[in-house]
This record gives C-alpha cells, structure tokens and sequence, in this order.
C-alpha cells in the first residue's frame, strides 16, 4: 500500500487511541478530585494529568489556575493544545478524510459522525468535561474500533491501525503507572485510604480494577498493581499485552521495511516476556519505565522511517 | 393534522417542461405514474425524506468545497427528491449522437497533433489552434495507445423551448460529477422503492466497473496497474476522487506518491516502489509535471511528461485535449463531424458568436441584453453575463471587459433550458435543468443510460452549476411507455447494460 496512506491510517489511529486515554485519565482524575476527605494536596492531583500527558508547561502558559476544572477544561478543549481530545478527535478524522478511500464506508461514517457530534457539543457552548463526556469518547472509541474490526480485511491497513493502538496505548499506560506510583510513597506499602483510591484509580483509568480483584482478590498493593500492567499478557492495556501484539503485526507487515522496527520491538518485548517485578523494583519502577517510555518512542520513529516516510 | 397537498406548480410559458404540458393541464406520458405517486404524498411526508437524504449525504460526507466561500470549507450540494425521466427512445437518440460526437473529437486530436489534415482544409483557422493556451506543443507527434486522447468526456446538453436537445460544453479535460450520479441513484432507491416498483428504471450502478475497465483498455499493457491522481484532499471533487478509487480499486495517489526513474513511474509503497502504467488525472495539464509546466505546482510529479512521451505510461485523458473544449473550439465541432466522420450531426450545436470576429463582435456588443456571452476558457459559470436577467450596470462593465479584450469571449443566444418539478419551499415547482451524461471511451464507447441532472433551484435562475446555488436530480432513463420491456434496442455498441468490469 501506499506510504502516505499507511501514515494516515497510523496517525489517525493513534490520536484516537490518544483522545480515548485522555479522557480516561480525566475521568478518573476528577472523580479522584471530588473524593472528600482527600489529603490537602490539591494541587498536585490537580495536575498530575498534565505530568502524565506531558503539557505541564502548555497549561501554565495559559496562565490558568490550577483547579481540576481548568485542568480538564483544558486537557479535552483547548484549541492550541496539540492533543487536548476535541484536537485529537480532529486530526483523527482529517486523516481518515486523507485517505477515505482505503477504509470501509462504515469506519469512515464512524469517525466523520463522531467529528460532527464534537461540533454540535462544542457548539453547545459550555464545552462539557463531565463523566458523560469522556465516556462519550470512550464509546466512540470502542465503536471505532469494533466497527474496524468487523468491516476491514485482514491486510496492510487494518495491520496499521492496530500497530498505533497498541504503540500508543502502551506508552499511556507506562505514562500512567509512572505518575502515579510516584505519588505512593514506597515505605507505605501497605497502602492509606488515599493511596487505596489513586492505586484503584490507577487501575480504573485502564479498565483493569475487575482484572485485579480476579487476579489476585486481596487489598490493592502498589506492586502487584505494577505487576498487572507491566507483565500481565491477558490484560488489554498492560505493556506484555500491547507488545505481543506489536511483535505479531510487525511480522505481518511487509519485511524488508521494517527491519529496525522488528529489531527494537523484539528486545522490548524480550524484556515483558522473560522479566520480571523483581528485576524491575532492582533497577527502580520508575527508571524502568522511563526507559520503557523511550524505547517505545524510538519503535515509533522506526516505523515512521521504514514504512510511513519512505525516502 | 393538515398536509399539503402536492400538485405540481405549473410551467412558465414558453419553457419545455420535462413532465408537465399546456400550462399543467396534462402530464407527459413518461411522468404520468409518477404524477399518481405524487398525488398519493403529502408535502409534509417529501420533507421528512427529503431531511432524511440530507442527514445521509451529510453523513456519508459528500460535500463539495466552493471557491471563495470562507464560512465553512464544505458544503452539501442539494440533491432534489424529484426524479428526471427521460424515455427510452430519447435517450437512444441522445447516446448515438454522444458517441459521434466524442469520437470526431478523438479524431480531430489526434490530426491537431499530428497531420492537421482539418487546417489544412481550411475548415479550422490556424492560429485558432496553435495559438491556443491548451494546445500543447509538447503533444505534437506523440503517439497514444489506439488512438484516444479523451478516455473520459461530459457532455454538456440543455433541452431548448423547442424541445429540441443541444450541446453547450464538451468537458474533455478532467469533467467530474458522476459521483453524484451514482450516490442519487443510491439514495433514491433507498427513500423511494416503491417508485422503483413502478418504474424499470436502467441502472447506473456499474459506472466504476466501466470507468475501470475503459482505463485498463487504454495501455498496450497486460495487467496495468491503474491509479487515480488527485490534487488532494482540499480539492472541491476530492470526495468523488476516493468514491471513483475506491470503487474501481485502485490506489488514490497524489503526485508525491509518485516519482520518475529511468523514465518510468513508480508509487511509493510500504513494500517499496511499484511500477505504474496508467495515470487517470484529476489534475490540470499545468500541474502535471513541475519540470514542464508550472515550476511552482507541487501537486504533480517530476519527470513525468518525459516518460509520458517515451509511452512508458498512459495518461487519461491524454495532455492536450483542453485545445477541444475551448470554447472558441465549440463552434467547428459539428465540422468535425462532417470532415471526419462523413456523417451530419445528430446534436445540435448552440449557434454561437466569436467575439475576435469584428462582425460577431459588433452584433453581441449591439444585443447584449439577450445574450449569454462567456470566456473562452471559463468554467463553473464564472466570469460570464446573462444578459437577459443582468442589472443595466452590470452589462455596461461587462461591455467594457468585453471590448478590452474580445477575442477572450464567446456569445451565445440565452437558451430557454427546459424545466422540471423539483420539491422546494413552495412545493413541487418547476425549476431548470440541464443534463451531464458522462462518456467512455476505450475499445468501445460506453455510456450509462442517464448521467448528471443538475438544477438550478432558485426561481427563474439558469445557472446550474453547483458553485452558484445548482442542486442535483438522479436522473431516469425509463422504457417508452407504450414500448415493449427492451426499447430503444438499436444494436449500438455503446454498452448501456454491460456488466463486464472487473471490480
């Protein structure tokens, strides 16, 4: 297929898949921030979106007061905000309309009606960032992604927009635990009431709270949290999950392209599949995380330069 | 609950109604089963399926982008509820003279290029050809598969008060359109079945299986690879542009996706390059190629006239068939027909007055109140006057454009285009109309039955184009009422039922 249309098909999955953890992130950090009886760092819950999404900076260049409601306001509408969702769901659809020949009539309507919805909400006036926002895009997101699944053949442009989800959404949930597990102080393991409620908003922000009590039904622990999202292969969001399914689309995709992107996931993916929590707490989740976050982006580069650019 | 009733708003006088005759007295034998339909529909019940078609198109996301309108970068080009009908007989006479006609002008392009035996004969003047901004030199001597240099052609056609159909344009450069053919068609079979019930209306459907099948006859090649080129997504026919590709597929390229080595054109894949052997352009000559025409364009592709004239790739329709549809051209088609086909015109030609004559000139410039007079090359209804319904102002500017620079205008008598009933504000009113059919040309020439009905919706306007507040109608063509169920059968090879494609 073409390269350029491979490249939209990418990206317009990717911002999707990117306005959908937004509003998971936002979603849960309001409810978060509603919880009375909340220890009084209002602040710094406030932001925390903003450090998971990396727009810290953007926001105060608004000049805007840190309050949960600015925070979101800003996080799903401002229009210089590259990826505040009402942007996300935009570019989604511009490159679905690129390249609307190389997708099915429904996946198209799916995101053309998604896009003229967020016109008609926008135009409502009050620009929303209620719970029934976010799990509207939510929904649209999931819709998106069924309608995709039972309308596309099994080729090179379904192969594409799979890859995004699970590129993006891996780096999410890496984002995610991150922060948050920051905030858990590790001497604490045994958790206070208001580590118990951001480790299950942790784990709610990724549709995993269920996952866990069936996993291990006991008290939530921030290390089996971790373990949960790291290494978990049956979980949808965790890193193992989102990279055995990067290492069995790049097999798919055409080889000679996408050597170094075969490379590189392969070793990540060596790490998910044969390590484990205690290796991971020797180097320190964080820094391994950090690294993960990396490594993934230079997956992402490699892909953009052997498929999506070609010279 | 009141409904209003539907009775259709009778003709102006002097105007051919498509349905209606004697001021509404009587219906044409061809409507008169819908004519019943409609006296069984109330307003009220038009209006919801009319809202429903549009909340569809809307959703679909056929749009159109207009030049200039900076309120919002896409628009819906209204589709009317009311069909035309065009009975099988009339349609038979109108597709033997479309094929005539396009095939004289492949004739005529390739002897402009090649022998110009016509100039010769003196039937053409001379510098009317080679002096013209769409000959391109750069064609003379070249050689194109089988002959044909417009693959793709729309025709233009108006009915007159006289009943009599005439040829306005021939759009032989990148005419489009018939994607809103196609999605009417569609729509109205979804809001009205029970119409086609009554109707055995002749299907359109198979359209992009021709279109595909006309490209892939167009090389000398086994197994071509076909692509569409686009100028892209913020072109005003992009949406018919990937409808067209992914139709047929065919991978929709822009000029970036291509590229020239050694002489031949590849796509730029995610496996690599792949050789391409033929190139259906929705792109103007003058974006072709950057190193042999507009050094600024970065719509087309580098290197590609050279390989184009080596035959390494097919381009449809060739570089050079605008030099046809000029309107300064227009006027000789039917000497065209004469020189090179021995056969008189079964179409008429609008009688037209080129404005470089001195003689043409003067009487436009005396009767401009009841001309049309329009630039040679103009297109979407820019840049001409309607005498007849122009303010005494605007004729006097327009007098001084014209006389600056005559040779530039074309003029013509103001044709009374034919109306047909189309649901509006004030109910079922009749509005006019003209009649894009659009033309194949490969091993055989292929046309499907109908074509593009645009409409001009305001009252009393004859401006159809959708850039100026035109809509559109599915358009019919419907057995003879009287006839047996396969009229019009005249053994022509224009292939009216023919589902031969491979798409």
């Amino acid at each position: 297929m073409l390269s350029r249309v491979a490249s939209h098909l990418y990206w317009l999955s990717r911002y999707l898949e990117r306005a959908e953890n937004m509003a998971r992130i936002l979603d849960v950090g309001q409810s978060l921030a509603l919880l009375s009886g909340h220890p009084g760092d209002g602040e710094s819950t406030a932001i925390e979106p903003l450090v998971i999404t990396d727009t810290l900076d953007a926001f105060r260049a608004t000049g805007k007061a840190a309050t949960p409601e600015n925070v979101a306001r800003f996080l799903a509408w401002d229009p210089n905000l590259q990826s505040s969702i009402a942007n996300c769901l935009e570019a989604s659809r511009e490159n679905a309309r690129a390249v609307r020949g190389s997708i099915t009539s429904e996946m198209w309507e799916t995101i053309n009606d998604t896009w003229l919805q967020l016109q008609t909400r926008r135009r409502s006036g009050h620009e929303p960032i209620e719970t029934e926002f976010f799990d509207w895009v939510k929904e649209r997101s999931h819709l998106f992604r069924g309608v995709t699944f039972a309308t596309i053949r099994r080729d090179q442009p379904y192969h594409f927009t799979r890859l995004a989800t699970f590129i993006e959404r891996a780096d999410n949930t890496a984002r995610i635990l991150s922060v948050k597990q920051a905030r858990t102080a590790p001497a604490d393991a045994a958790g206070s009431v208001s580590d118990y409620y951001s480790l299950s908003a942790v784990l709610r922000s990724v549709s995993a709270l269920e996952a866990y009590r069936d996993t291990y039904r006991d008290t939530i622990d921030p290390r089996r949290v971790a373990e949960l999202l790291v290494f978990d292969p049956k979980l949808p969001r965790s890193l193992r999950f989102c990279f055995d399914e990067i290492e069995d689309i790049l097999q798919q995709l055409p080889q000679g392209a996408g050597r170094q992107a075969r490379r590189l996931s392969a070793i990540i993916h060596a790490g998910l599949a044969h390590g484990d929590l205690d290796e991971v707490y020797d180097i320190g989740l964080h820094t391994f995380l950090e690294r993960f976050i990396r490594n993934t982006l230079d997956l992402g580069s490699a892909v953009q330069n052997g498929y999506l650019e070609m010279k | 609950m009141t409904s209003t009733s539907l009775k259709p708003i009778a003709p102006e006088r002097g105007i051919y109604d498509e349905m209606l005759v004697e001021d509404g007295a009587h219906t044409r034998p061809h409507y008169r089963e819908y004519a019943g339909w409609l006296d069984s529909t109330t307003a009220e019940g038009m209006a919801a399926k009319r809202a429903e078609a549009d909340l569809i198109f809307r959703r679909i996301g056929i749009t159109f982008s207009v030049h200039g309108d900076e309120s919002g970068t896409e628009r819906l080009i209204p589709s009317d509820v009311v069909p035309r009908i065009i009975p099988a007989g009339e349609w038979s006479f109108l597709q033997r003279g479309l094929v005539q006609r396009v095939t004289a002008i492949n004739r005529f392009l390739r002897d402009i290029y090649h022998e110009q035996q016509i100039l010769k004969a003196g039937l053409i003047p001379e510098d009317q050809i080679v002096a013209n901004d769409q000959y391109q030199v750069a064609m003379i001597g070249i050689r194109v598969p089988y002959d044909t240099y417009a693959q793709i052609v729309g025709v233009d056609i108006v009915r007159h008060s006289d009943g009599d159909y005439y040829v306005l344009e021939d759009n032989l450069r990148v005419p489009s359109g018939v994607s809103y053919m196609l999605s009417n068609r569609k729509m109205m079979m979804r809001l009205f079945p029970d119409l086609f019930r009554r109707y055995r209306v002749r299907p359109v459907d198979h359209y992009p299986a021709l279109l595909l099948q006309t490209l892939r006859e167009s090389t000398e090649v086994d197994e071509p690879t076909v692509v569409l080129l686009t100028p892209g997504r913020f072109n005003s026919a992009y949406y018919e542009h990937t409808f067209l590709a992914q139709q047929m597929g065919i991978e929709l390229v822009e000029g970036q996706d291509l590229f020239v080595k050694d002489a031949m054109v590849f796509m730029r894949t995610t496996s690599g390059p792949q050789r391409v052997d033929v190139i259906y352009r929705r792109l103007d000559d003058t974006f072709l190629d950057p190193l042999a025409f507009r050094p600024d364009s970065l719509l087309g592709v580098p290197g590609l006239l050279a390989a184009y004239r080596l035959g390494n790739v097919v381009i449809a329709n060739a570089i050079g068939t605008g030099v046809a549809d000029d309107k300064s051209i227009y006027p000789y088609v039917p000497e065209m027909i004469r020189f090179y086909l021995g056969e008189e015109p079964i179409l008429k030609n609008v009688p037209t007055w080129q404005c470089r004559r001195p003689d043409d000139l003067r009487y436009v410039l005396d009767h401009l109140a009841e001309l049309v007079v329009k630039e040679v090359h103009g297109a979407g209804g820019y840049g001409m006057l309607v005498g007849p319904t122009a303010a005494r102002d605007e004729i006097e500017r327009f007098r001084a454009v014209l006389q600056a620079n005559p040779g530039n205008y074309i003029a013509q008598p103001t044709l009374a285009l034919s109306s047909c009933p189309t649901f509006v504000e004030e109910g079922v009113a009749p509005r006019h109309i003209d009649l894009r059919p659009f033309v194949l040309v490969g091993r055989d020439v292929r046309i499907v039955p109908g074509g593009l009905t645009r409409v001009a919706l305001r009252r009393g306007s004859l401006v159809v184009n959708s850039s100026q507040g035109g809509g559109t109608k599915d358009t019919w063509v419907v057995d003879d009422p009287a006839d047996a169920p396969d009229g019009g059968g005249d053994g022509h090879s224009a292939a009216s039922s023919a589902r031969t494609g491979e798409a």
